[in-house]
């Protein structure tokens, strides 16, 4: 059966059935027992999305639909967002204790995060639409989810509005596409290019656009990133990590789809518009976090420089075999990181109470186990060897090379080496710096997430070939 | 067979972990355990050193581990270890100075030792990385994972601007490996899909690739070095760290600088190297003379020897590009007795700091008097660092500047060196070994104990040991200088 049938079943029951617990249980259990059946649920998605992989990569029919196809470009990108999605799971189970409507925070979880997997497998520019308001609305939700938090709200409206705008733009450049084309389906567009008359050259222009800014402001790039540092910083920190480790990461997935299969045939000049945008956000998102004062601003700004070298591989995407396996590759590398990144945050925030950089110092010996693992992250974050994130910058800069974009690869380079600065300067304060001494209390359900993150860090870094492999594969399936 | 590069990068790297959990219960098992594998692996090291000299083919890749593939799908990219006559003085010189490091540390370092013995053992198995990988994203791997222990080490055991030198010296490296990097991506691109070193020292590299490849290289393999205008980082490094922290700093990671200009300047971008070598040696020249002078006026005894450093691998820097067989043999050979002879100066003025309570050069009076066991090393250490021909720094100085005039008789210039050298070493003797006592009182210093009087006079050994049997390691490096050279008449 189709794998986006089945996650549907799976994820999609479960987040119905969720809220349920509320007439049942009393209320200091009702969150524990949502969490527990959330990530029973996201466990077994993954085991499905494992099991499709792995065992059954060449029996997958190439599109049992027209509205989904059962790839492994889809697999790939669900399985990085569904393992994002349960550890920011597992590590709600403490970040959220005891706040209210924690059941309804689980099942929005799983909404969001079935929105993800099924963007991944869509390859109908209507399902897409759909999709990405599936995976859209609860995060808007989950940010203003402290309601008695002013910045939270803030955070929320201003995401919702951006993200409301973004749908528009969306669905306006797909209705374009099929006012050209006469039809929704990414595939048919392809075959249907032969009839596209010269007169609807600007038409197409305008498509592009509208598709790239919508996307884009997803994506997370450069000047469409505005909501980004606001919202990271006011949503619940577990849900930061949700916005920038997974919905960024489907945008990617669409991005791939529509530009790369779709789009080509328009004969548009998108590379050099990537590019521009890609140099942009690397070296704005990397300035920008060098100056913040706040970890959840910082991370921001840095993810906006991640989606700067991932735009480096589209960019690149048809010249060299380098570049989208290269997105593919950062897109789950930079998944983990990231949300390592964040839930570090999340630990920090609710035993310190803080999310201020200065509260970092001396963290080492506060919390050792904590500072210990973040060292690995921050490290992979700056693209240090032989952590995953060093082995993913380095197929996207080979790639840009490849594909004639040396300028690009320089830039990326030259900003990979610029971003170690605020990575290792938070190294620097966690270990150098003298802080306060009291110890604090660590919980185990962090530790177990954390540490999970750090072996998939180290493991993939030292063994890269696997997940290479997947990426590549996925990449030469794509058509 | 068994992997005995594999072993000596990774069993210490392993090790590593062990120390810091029995550090956790008891210090000292933890300093026995680090001593007892940093000695098994000079051990494994002396044995490889031992077989490469004995096979007398010094170009020879000898106990070759791979290639193996890493990411099958990434052609190229592969797992390739081996040794000839180059890296084989370098990894012994690393593998000595290890253990020395443990031995010297025990006195001098008292804070969190489990991680401290950690962190010198992570050092320790990457760096031996860094000098057995054959091929550059490997070797690029072990080149950044150096950085880490080294970054903690100044950092949380330095002295009081430890911050500002750690990072320092965090981004200048970082900064030089990343563009380095660059270099192998637009070698693998332009020139063969391979990073592998053997498979690239065959392929014909375009002149363009090359000379692109050796500008980025040179900055990486430069900040290491360090030639001058990309030294800035060394002497606050040098200065800051702990006294064997800054052992391992000009004794090992500097050499993976000059070891980087053979391997990959001089080996793969042939043609380049020999048209630019001049550049090259301008700059090496220019190093040599701004170390020595700089550090004639220098009031810090520390910082004295860290400049003295950046002077003596200026040698190494005018001896490679010279590209003949005095020059390049000569290089290797500096290397190996920089390492040692810069060891002992940096250990005795940590041994100087910890018993006067000062390292300005003004302030020390009367040493002779006062701590005679450390000043008559520190009078013999003086000696191997302005290369009096009782010890084998003399020899491979004398190599270098005979390869120099040989490349060109105006390179005679670099004779100076060697005597701005002798000058401010013995000036420095003269103002804290040989003048009088001023106030009598203080006298109540302590001088080392017989355990470091032992451990530091086994830095000298391999100076006289190489200076009557020179044999010992030139029967290698003249090999593999030969061949290196005859690959660039080519």
């Amino acid at each position: 059966m189709d794998t986006p049938i089945l996650l549907i079943l799976i994820l999609g029951s479960t987040a119905l059935i969720i809220p349920a617990i509320n007439l049942i249980l009393k209320r200091e259990k009702q969150g524990k027992a949502a969490a527990v059946i959330s990530i029973i649920s996201l466990s077994l998605s993954l085991l499905l999305i494992i099991y499709q992989s792995v065992l059954t990569p060449l029996d997958l029919k190439p599109s049992s639909s027209l509205l989904f196809r059962n790839d492994l470009m889809g697999l790939f990108f669900a399985f990085s967002v569904i393992i994002v999605s349960l550890f920011v799971t597992i590590a709600s189970l403490d970040y959220m204790k005891n706040q209210p409507n924690e059941s309804v925070y689980y099942s929005l979880i799983l909404f969001t995060s079935l929105g993800m997997s099924l963007l991944a497998f869509s390859v109908d520019l209507i399902l897409i639409a759909v999709s990405w308001e599936l995976m859209s609305i609860p995060t808007y939700i989950l940010t203003g989810f402290k309601k008695q938090d002013s910045k939270s709200n803030e955070a929320a409206i201003k995401y919702f509005i951006m993200g409301s705008l973004s749908t528009g733009a969306i669905l306006y450049g797909i209705s374009l596409v099929y006012g050209m084309t006469g039809t929704t389906n990414l595939f048919r567009i392809v075959e249907e290019s032969g009839r596209i008359a010269n007169d609807f050259y600007p038409m197409g222009i305008l498509a592009m656009l509208l598709l790239v800014a919508g996307f884009g402001m997803k994506m997370s790039i450069v000047p469409f990133h505005a909501w980004i540092p606001d919202t990271y910083e006011g949503a619940p920190t577990t849900i930061s990590a949700l916005l920038s480790a997974g919905t960024k990461k489907s945008a990617f997935v669409i991005a791939i789809r529509v530009f790369v299969i779709a789009l080509p045939v328009l004969q548009l000049d998108w590379q050099l518009t990537f590019a521009i945008l890609s140099l942009l956000s690397m070296t704005f998102g990397n300035i920008a976090a060098l100056t913040q004062k706040k970890i959840t601003r910082m991370l921001a700004y840095s993810s906006i420089a991640q989606a700067g070298y991932m735009l480096i591989g589209l960019t690149v995407a048809l010249k060299s075999d380098f570049g989208l396996t290269g997105v593919l590759f950062h897109v789950f590398t930079h998944a983990i990181m990231q949300t390592g990144a964040f839930l570090v945050a999340a630990v920090v925030a609710k035993n310190i109470g803080s999310v201020d950089l200065d509260s970092y110092k001396g963290l080492g010996s506060r919390m050792p186990f904590t500072s210990f693992t973040f060292i690995f992250i921050l490290l992979a974050l700056a693209g240090v060897p032989p952590l995953n994130g060093f082995w993913s910058k380095l197929v996207l800069f080979t790639g840009a090379i490849d594909g004639g974009f040396t300028w690009l690869a320089i830039a990326g380079l030259l900003n990979s080496a610029f971003s170690v600065g605020y990575y290792a300067w938070i190294i620097k304060r966690m270990y150098l710096d003298e802080g306060e001494i009291t110890k604090v209390n660590e919980s185990s359900i962090f530790k177990v997430v954390l540490i999970s993150i750090t072996i998939i860090i180290v493991i993939t870094g030292i063994f890269p070939g696997p997940i290479y492999e997947f990426a590549r594969l996925a990449v030469a399936n794509l058509n | 067979m068994i992997p005995i590069l594999s072993i000596m990068i990774f069993v210490p790297i392993i090790a590593a972990i062990l120390v810091y959990f029995i550090g956790r219960y008891s210090i000292k098992g933890a300093r026995i355990f680090a001593l007892i594998v940093s000695t098994i692996i000079l051990l494994f090291a002396l044995y490889s050193y031992a077989r490469v000299l004995e096979s007398g083919a010094g170009q020879d890749i000898l106990f070759e581990e791979g290639p193996w593939d890493w990411i099958p799908t990434f052609s190229g990219v592969d797992y390739h270890l081996g040794i000839d006559g180059l890296s084989a003085p370098l990894i012994l010189v690393s593998a000595f100075l290890t253990v020395l490091v443990v031995l010297g540390s025990w006195e001098l370092i008292q804070t969190r030792q489990g991680l401290y013995y950690a962190l010198i053992l992570l050092f320790a198995g990457s760096v031996i990385g860094v000098f057995t990988s054959l091929n550059l994203l490997l070797f690029y791997v072990f080149w950044e994972i150096v950085l880490i222990p080294m970054f903690f080490l100044i950092g949380i055991w330095g002295g009081s601007r430890r911050k500002y030198a750690s990072m320092k010296f965090l981004l200048f490296t970082y900064v030089g490996s990343i563009i380095m990097l660059l270099g192998f991506i637009i070698l693998y691109i332009f020139a063969a899909p391979t990073f592998d070193i053997k498979d690239l020292s065959i392929v014909q590299i375009p002149f363009w690739v090359q000379t692109i490849v050796s500008i980025a290289t040179f900055i990486g393999f430069g900040v290491k070095l360090p030639v001058v205008p990309f030294h800035t980082w060394l002497p606050d490094a040098h200065v800051e760290a702990p006294a064997p922290i800054s052992v391992l700093l000009a004794g090992v990671l500097l050499k993976m600088g000059g070891y980087g200009f053979i391997r990959v300047n001089v080996t793969l971008l042939p043609e380049a190297s020999a048209e630019y070598g001049w550049i090259f040696i301008i700059i090496g020249i220019f190093t040599m003379f701004y170390g020595a002078l700089v550090a004639l006026i220098q009031k810090d005894l520390k910082r004295m020897i860290a400049l003295t450093s950046i002077n003596h691998m200026g040698f190494v820097l005018l001896g490679i590009f010279t590209l003949n067989l005095y020059g390049i043999s000569g290089a290797i050979f500096q290397m190996f007795n920089h390492a040692v002879a810069i060891g002992l100066l940096f250990m005795l003025s940590g041994y100087i700091h910890e018993q006067t309570g000062t390292r300005e050069i003004p302030l020390l009076k009367g040493l002779k008097d006062k701590i005679p066991r450390t000043s008559t090393l520190l009078v013999l250490a003086s000696m191997a660092g302005m290369g009096v021909p009782i010890f084998a720094s003399f020899l491979s100085e004398y190599m270098v500047i005979l390869g120099a005039i040989y490349y060109d008789i105006r390179l005679a210039v670099s004779m100076l060196i060697p005597a701005i050298t002798v000058g401010y070493f013995l000036w420095m003797l003269r103002r804290t070994v040989m003048s009088p006592v001023e106030n009598k009182e203080s006298n109540h210093l302590h001088d080392i104990k017989t355990f470091s009087l032992i451990h530091l006079t086994l830095y000298l050994i391999p100076l006289v040991i190489l200076l009557i049997m020179p044999w010992l390691i030139l029967n290698m490096t003249d090999q593999f200088a030969e061949s290196l050279i005859s690959l660039i008449g080519r």
